[in-house]
């Protein structure tokens, strides 16, 4: 049960400065300094959460000023571009603690039980005495309404104070159309490094790809972190509760407060994953006379109900059979965006990303999705970064005890090239890792929120996600090797051969001699090498790729490609032409090689923004080996038909219900997720998405 | 048998090198070089010549890895500077070489060391001395004192008449890189025995004590290991004037190694061990027995002294059951002396007990 709630239930006489003050190390505000990064955490999540239900792209700028450095002062300003606040609403929401309609909706959210911004005012009234400064305007309406609000910690209510409307214009004395903007004073202590306010945008930055993101520090530099994508999240759809994920409270609240006339009525029409089949089963398995009214159960009853949907109660031995819950409720990242945050945050060379399907664990559907982030400039002598996330929220205290950190540490990292002493705990090296995890009931530790509890099945989950990158890992790092070892052979046959040849051939004065054959010797391999970058003024990805023949015999060769055809990529200028075998698979047969002979492809991709497409896997249908290129494995290839074949079926199925949204920004995970709605609640299989899945 | 060779036979030695990987080019293989191996796995013994030799090992480095290629690209650079340099009349340390290579582009040499070891290669490939490639070393030659008699020719060409007693001042006659006859002759000497020193502390004291008068012998400095024109001077000693070289040295490993370099010839230049080696040179002290006998101030053996004497163990060149001795004896005291802590029994006793009584060992007093 959340605090919110408790309080709520049982604690209404208690003065909530006197609550405030005894639980202040759950609510975030235990140290001056993680005070500010949960003031500044609760008003960037509003933010972004009215930004994504309004279907606007979020632009965020957050000041830090230190008003008395010596009495630890500080003043916190953040705005955003959102739709703005009523002027009624801006009372209730910074006021009410209990407030808001999401906290008995079940889907994914970043507030998601906390007390909010509400907090944040309560802190600032009993640290400073100041009520915060809200300024809000809706499209609407002409001008913008001021108000201050402070809060009576009595009655549990916000008081008012200063309240008016005014005309709200941007530093270059444009109107603002419509935004939210928020300022209070509060006892706190800004910081830098790991643990910061900087930090805590720096991750919300990297899930959220849509977002700009400015924050000015108290020293008055200016940290900017550009929008990398103008897709808005998946819009995320409410579900009812699922009978495994209900506790007691909750059923027996929803009894009382039902006017269903019947049993079946109520369990169909209140809870998902239930059919009239299984609505009846419930009803068979707890004793209850499916006609009865829900609302004249008696507390036995409910408790029967309960142990049913649980499969406690069970009708010849087996439980109920549920449906699982839909998870349209869920909201990933994707992981073409995870690739983009990571890669305007940090500086790397190697970047793979993974979004898992999505599961349901005790009837909360749950998504994992990962990054890693290899090289560059990040220290190799050190921990890899962690990066956690549970529903695009950054978690920054309490890494060690968070169920994602220990994912992390449950794979053998030094068998994908990271060290790690002992095959245990954190690697080193120069790579961040990230996890998220999207759930529409998100199980913390603690009610601080900092660390994922314990669960079998979704660290399942992550770990195996994090393997599959690691191999993706593993296989960059070979490939890197023996393209410098190419490389090298490339200098030997392209500047140092030939020097020797025409030195030699100079002292002894005689003809320079042919190199061909020594060049076949020396290489003595087929060689392909292959470029994949972005061009500045066709705003296309150029793919070259060239196949030497050094061997003594002529081959004959199919090239394969990989591109981002999911993501909306389109094969231009291929003048070689070809086919496409599989979605984001296309081969050229080649012409024969003779011995000494090159061949080059060249091809555009086309619907791609700067960064996406970075790395051109090869692959080779042909007798010698093709090295810098892999040989096809026809299983892979008939997998990806395979997973082609029911994505379609499942598109036609789409189309019939009309889901507009998902058909839209073509989301292989949202119309698999439909083929989720079917199957009864069992173990999640770990199948993967089929862009991340590869190989 | 190693022998100088004339300008054009150097020329001609060195085109076989080129012509090697030119031919492997033409036939359509990677260009080669062949060396001997240059390990201590790859040295015997060498009756004919009394000194250790490459064995019939050989190396092949083929442009079939880059590293391999630049070699052979650096060799060529070099044939081609030498040849530039014999046919204008001119000579060049070895460091000038090195960042002459500066403007060799790909064939530039990465370090020092690369230089040092190329020419050394050439020098085995080729049969020729360093001396016919017109390259000298860095490292300067020995000091001599001793009442010897020999003729040096001046940067003026002249011939100048030089005695190491009478003709020099207490730092001795300093030995040119070059002592070869063409630079050198030795001319006559009254004295028994050449007494090599490794350290110029003890080289002064023996001075400083007159021990070359008393003793009848040359005083020759090797400050350290031997440079090549030192232990070129010394074999020429020895074999024109037929006299003994007695070696006295710090006592441990690496002035055993300094010993073997002397009498058997060097690991490194294995190629011309006949031209430096002196096979009847004795070692006279500091020995692990020494150390025990005169009960000398000594320190703890290293890891690295540990390990070198256990590589001392297996090298060819220390198998005689004396070597063998002295290296397990020191192994078991774990210690090791300079020549210096003679001193403990102050200043003159090394002259006038402790050579005396080691000679008398030799049958030298």
């Amino acid at each position: 049960m959340g605090i919110a709630q408790k309080l709520a239930a049982g604690q209404k006489q208690v003065a909530i400065s006197e609550f405030f003050e005894k639980n202040k190390h759950f609510l975030g505000f235990d140290s001056l300094a993680r005070s500010l990064i949960t003031a500044v955490k609760e008003s960037v999540d509003n933010s972004l959460d009215a930004c994504e239900e309004a279907r606007m792209l979020p632009t965020l700028k957050i000041q830090i000023n230190k008003v008395d450095s010596k009495k630890d002062i500080i003043e916190m300003k953040t705005t955003d571009n959102g739709p703005g606040l009523p002027q009624k609403s801006v009372e209730k929401v910074f006021g009410q603690l209990l407030f808001g309609s999401r906290f008995h909706a079940i889907r994914q959210s970043r507030g998601q039980q906390g007390i909010g911004i509400t907090g944040v005012v309560m802190y600032s009234q009993l640290t400073t005495g100041s009520p915060t400064h809200v300024r809000s305007k809706i499209a609407t309406e002409p001008t913008a309404s001021v108000v201050d609000i402070g809060l009576d910690t009595r009655k549990n209510k916000a008081t008012k104070s200063n309240s008016g409307r005014e005309i709200w214009e941007d530093e270059n004395g444009e109107l603002i159309e419509h935004g939210l903007e928020i300022t209070c004073r509060m006892k706190a202590k800004y910081q830098r490094g790991r643990q910061s306010v900087w930090q805590y945008l720096r991750m919300t930055s990297i899930v959220n790809p849509h977002a700009d993101i400015t924050f000015i520090d108290p020293e008055g530099e200016v940290h900017h972190w550009p929008r990398v994508t103008e897709r808005l999240p998946t819009k995320v759809e409410s579900i009812k509760p699922h009978p495994r994920g209900i506790h007691l409270g909750q059923l027996q609240r929803m009894c009382n407060e039902s006017k269903d006339s019947r049993m079946t009525v109520f369990l169909r029409g209140n809870f998902s994953g239930v059919s009239s089949r299984s609505a009846k089963e419930l009803c068979e398995a707890s004793e209850i006379d499916v006609k009865v009214k829900p609302k004249s159960l008696k507390p036995d009853q409910v408790r029967s109900l309960l142990e049913a949907m649980q499969g406690e109660k069970t009708i010849a031995g087996k439980p109920v059979k549920l449906l699982n819950p839909p998870t349209n409720c869920l909201s990933p990242i994707e992981e073409m965006l995870i690739k983009k945050g990571l890669s305007k945050t940090i500086d790397s060379r190697y970047i793979i990303t993974m979004t898992r399907t999505p599961s349901v664990a005790n009837g909360n559907p749950y998504q994992v999705e990962v990054g890693l982030i290899f090289g560059g400039s990040m220290a190799a002598d050190k921990h890899v970064e962690v990066l956690r996330f549970a529903n695009r929220v950054p978690l920054m205290y309490q890494q060690g005890g968070c169920l994602l950190t220990k994912a992390i540490e449950a794979v053998n990292w030094r068998q994908y090239g990271l060290e790690q002493a002992g095959g245990k705990g954190l690697p080193k090296g120069p790579a961040a890792i990230l996890v998220h995890l999207a759930s529409t009931n998100v199980q913390f530790t603690s009610e601080a929120k900092e660390a994922l509890a314990d669960n079998g099945e979704v660290m399942e989950e992550a770990r195996k996600a994090i393997m599959e990158m690691g191999r993706g890992l593993k296989k960059h790092l070979q490939k890197k090797k023996k393209m410098a070892k190419t490389q090298e052979k490339f200098e030997l046959i392209n500047d140092i051969l030939p020097a020797i040849a025409e030195k030699s051939a100079q002292i002894l004065d005689r003809p320079i001699p042919e190199l061909s054959g020594s060049i076949t010797k020396i290489m003595s391999a087929v060689i392909s090498e292959t470029q994949t970058t972005w061009n500045k003024e066709t705003k296309m990805t150029d793919v070259e790729i060239i196949l030497f023949n050094y061997t003594s015999r002529a081959r004959s060769y199919t090239i394969l490609c990989t591109w981002p055809e999911k993501f909306g990529a389109i094969l231009a200028n291929n003048e070689m032409g070809g086919r496409k075998e599989a979605t984001g698979v296309w081969a050229w047969k080649l012409a024969t090689l003779a011995p000494g002979e090159r061949i080059t492809l060249n091809y555009s991709l086309d619907g791609l923004e700067k960064g996406d497409w970075t790395e051109t896997d090869v692959f080779y249908r042909g007798t010698q080996e093709v090295i810098g290129a892999t040989k096809m494995d026809e299983k892979f290839l008939e997998e990806i038909r395979q997973q082609e074949k029911a994505l379609k079926e499942a598109g036609i199925e789409i189309s019939e219900t009309n889901d507009i949204e998902s058909l839209e920004i073509e989301e292989p995970q949202d119309i698999e997720d439909n083929q989720f709605e079917q199957p009864t609640v069992e173990v999640p299989d770990g199948q993967q998405t089929l862009f991340g899945g590869g190989n | 048998m190693v022998r100088r060779h004339t300008a054009e036979e150097t020329k001609v030695a060195m085109h076989e090198v080129v012509a090697e990987m030119y031919d492997k080019i033409v036939k359509g293989e990677p260009p080669t070089m062949t060396l001997p191996v240059r390990t201590k796995n790859n040295i015997g013994f060498d009756s004919k010549l009394g000194v250790y030799k490459y064995g019939k090992k050989r190396s092949i480095r083929d442009a079939t890895s880059l590293g391999s290629a630049k070699q052979l690209l650096r060799a060529l650079h070099v044939v081609e500077f030498i040849e530039q340099m014999i046919d204008a009349g001119k000579s060049s340390t070895l460091r000038e070489m090195y960042y002459i290579s500066e403007s060799w582009g790909m064939g530039k040499f990465g370090t020092q060391n690369d230089s040092n070891n190329l020419a050394e290669d050439l020098e085995i490939v080729t049969k020729c001395l360093r001396e016919d490639f017109k390259l000298r070393p860095e490292e300067d030659g020995a000091r001599m004192i001793g009442n010897l008699t020999l003729r040096e020719r001046n940067r003026r060409g002249e011939w100048m008449r030089i005695n190491a007693r009478d003709d020099v001042g207490d730092s001795g006659y300093g030995v040119p890189y070059n002592v070869e006859e063409e630079k050198i002759e030795l001319l006559e000497h009254d004295i028994d025995f050449i007494m090599a020193i490794e350290t110029g502390g003890m080289f002064d004291r023996l001075i400083e004590n007159g021990f070359d008068e008393d003793y009848r012998c040359g005083l020759l400095h090797l400050k350290g290991q031997p440079a090549r024109s030192t232990r070129r001077i010394m074999k020429r000693m020895s074999e024109e004037w037929d006299l003994p070289v007695i070696v006295f040295l710090d006592g441990d490993p690496w002035s055993f190694r300094i010993f073997a370099s002397i009498a058997y010839g060097a690991i490194k230049t294995a190629h011309i061990s006949e031209y430096l080696a002196t096979p009847s040179a004795s070692y006279l002290g500091i020995t692990s027995d020494d150390i025990v006998a005169y009960d000398l101030p000594s320190d703890d053996l290293s890891s690295k002294d540990i390990e070198a004497l256990k590589a001392e163990l297996s090298d060819p060149r220390f198998a005689d059951s004396w070597w063998q001795d002295q290296i397990n004896m020191m192994l078991d005291l774990g210690k090791k002396a300079e020549q210096q802590s003679l001193a403990k029994y102050g200043l003159d006793f090394v002259t006038d007990t402790y050579l005396p009584e080691k000679l008398k060992e030799l049958g030298l007093a």
